[in-house]
C-alpha cells in the first residue's frame, strides 16, 4: 500500500480525530481513505492542514504546486462521475477547498494574512484598539505607521497636490515631476524590502512552531504583531504608489 | 453611501487649513495616518503659555471627505479649549456631529489621534530643557 501523498511535504502526523472511511471502515486520511482510496467528506481543517503542512510560513512553493496538481487530479469530480452522487459532491467540495487553499498558501502575503487570521488578528482592528489604549492611559497613541514614513507620505502628498494644481494651470514643472518620480522609486524599493523584513519574521515564527506549535507564549503574540506591522506599512505604501501613478498619468 | 450635509460643508469650506511654525515651542504638531485607507492627517495647535488655552489650530489632511471633515471639525473644537479639555474630545463625538456611517468611523479615530499627537508633541516641548542660549537673554 502506498503512503498518502500529502504526507510527503509536511511531517505533520494525521489528526487524532481521524474518522473511519465511510466505505471500507479503515482509518482515513484527510482526503482519501488510506486503504481503499475513496474520496472522503471534507473535514473542517485550515488550509495548512488541508495540504498536510504544519502552520509554518516558509513554504516550498514548487512542492506545494506539485502537490496541488496531484490532489487536483485525484479529487477531480469527473473521477467520481460513475460513483454515487454523494461521492461526487464530496469531490466537488474538496476540489473547491483545494483551490482556495492553494491560492491562499502560494501567495506570500495572503499566506501571512491567513495565518494571522488563524491567530485571531484582524488587521483592520489594530488602529482602533491602539486608540482605545491611548485613551485609557492618557498617553499618545502608538502609531501603526512609523513617523518617518508618515513624514514622507505627507511630503509626497503636498508635491502631488502642487503637481495637480500646475496641471490645472497648464503649467509643466519638470523638476517637480522628477522629484516625485524619485520619491516613487524610493517607495517601491521600500515596498520590496518590506517583503524581506516579513520573511525574517516568518523564520522567527517557524522556529517557534518547531519548538512548540501550541504555545500561548508572549513571543507568539510579538511575532504576529511584527508581521501585522509590516503588512500595514506595505499597504500604506501600495496605496501611495497608486496615487502617485494616477497623478503622474493624468 | 452619501455624505451628510455637515461633512459636505466641512469638505467644501474646510476651517483652519494651513500650518503653524513647527519649530516654535508653543506649537504642537500631530501627524497621523491610517493604514486602512492611506489617509494622512496633520494637525497643529498653538497654546497660550500662561493659560494653556489652545489659541490657534490648523490642519492639512490628504484623504477622503470624511477625514477632511473630521479634522476640520477637530480644529474648530479644540480652539478655545485648554489642552486638558481638548483631550476629552472623543472620536464618537465627531461621529455624532458629522453623522458618519460605520465605514467612516476610522476617520474620526484619526482626528482624535491627531489631537492627542499634537498635544503630546506640545507637552514634550514643555518638558524639554529650554535651549540655554535662548533662556539666558
Amino acid at each position: 500500500m502506498t503512503k498518502p501523498a500529502f504526507t510527503e511535504i509536511g511531517a505533520k502526523p494525521l489528526p487524532l480525530e481521524t474518522n473511519s472511511c465511510w466505505s471500507c471502515g479503515s482509518m482515513r486520511a484527510a482526503h482519501f481513505c488510506e486503504s481503499c482510496g475513496k474520496v472522503q467528506p471534507p473535514a473542517p481543517v485550515d488550509y495548512f492542514s488541508f495540504f498536510g503542512l504544519p502552520a509554518k510560513l516558509t513554504i516550498e512553493v514548487p512542492a506545494l504546486e506539485t502537490e496541488f496538481y496531484h490532489l487536483s487530479r485525484k479529487l477531480h469530480p469527473d473521477l467520481s462521475a460513475r460513483a454515487g452522487s454523494q461521492e461526487q459532491e464530496w469531490s466537488l467540495e474538496q476540489s473547491s477547498l483545494l483551490n482556495d487553499a492553494y491560492r491562499t498558501l502560494r501567495d506570500p502575503i495572503k499566506r501571512t494574512q491567513y495565518l494571522l487570521r488563524l491567530e485571531g488578528v484582524e488587521l483592520e482592528e489594530q488602529s482602533k484598539s491602539a486608540t482605545e489604549q491611548a485613551r485609557a492611559t492618557g498617553g499618545v497613541k502608538k502609531q501603526i505607521v512609523p513617523p518617518d514614513l508618515l513624514e514622507e507620505v505627507f511630503e509626497l502628498n503636498m508635491q502631488l497636490e502642487e503637481l495637480k494644481m500646475n496641471k490645472q494651470m497648464q503649467e509643466d514643472d519638470a523638476a517637480l515631476t522628477a522629484e516625485i518620480a524619485k520619491h516613487k522609486t524610493a517607495l517601491e524599493e521600500k515596498y520590496e524590502s518590506l517583503l524581506q523584513e516579513l520573511q525574517s519574521y516568518w523564520k522567527e515564527w517557524d522556529a517557534l512552531m518547531e519548538r512548540n506549535p501550541r504555545a500561548e507564549s508572549p513571543e507568539r503574540k510579538q511575532i504576529s504583531a511584527k508581521m501585522v506591522d509590516v503588512l500595514n506599512r506595505r499597504n500604506y505604501i501600495r496605496n501611495l504608489v497608486r496615487d502617485v501613478n494616477a497623478a503622474l498619468e493624468n | 453611501m452619501s455624505y451628510s450635509d455637515k461633512v459636505i460643508d466641512h469638505y467644501n469650506n474646510p476651517r483652519n487649513v494651513g500650518s503653524l511654525d513647527k519649530s516654535s515651542t508653543d506649537v504642537g504638531t500631530g501627524l497621523v495616518g491610517a493604514p486602512e485607507c492611506g489617509d494622512v492627517m496633520k494637525l497643529q495647535i498653538k497654546v497660550n503659555r500662561e493659560t494653556n488655552v489652545i489659541e490657534e489650530a490648523k490642519f492639512k489632511t490628504f484623504g477622503c471627505g470624511s477625514a477632511i471633515a473630521s479634522s476640520s471639525l477637530a480644529t474648530e473644537w479644540v480652539k478655545g479649549k485648554t489642552v486638558d479639555e481638548a483631550l476629552s474630545i472623543k472620536n464618537m463625538d465627531i461621529v455624532k456631529e458629522l453623522s458618519l456611517p460605520p465605514v467612516k468611523i476610522h476617520c474620526s479615530v484619526l482626528a482624535e489621534d491627531a489631537i492627542r499627537a499634537a498635544i503630546g508633541d506640545w507637552k514634550k516641548k514643555q518638558e524639554a530643557p529650554k535651549p540655554v542660549a535662548a533662556e539666558a537673554k
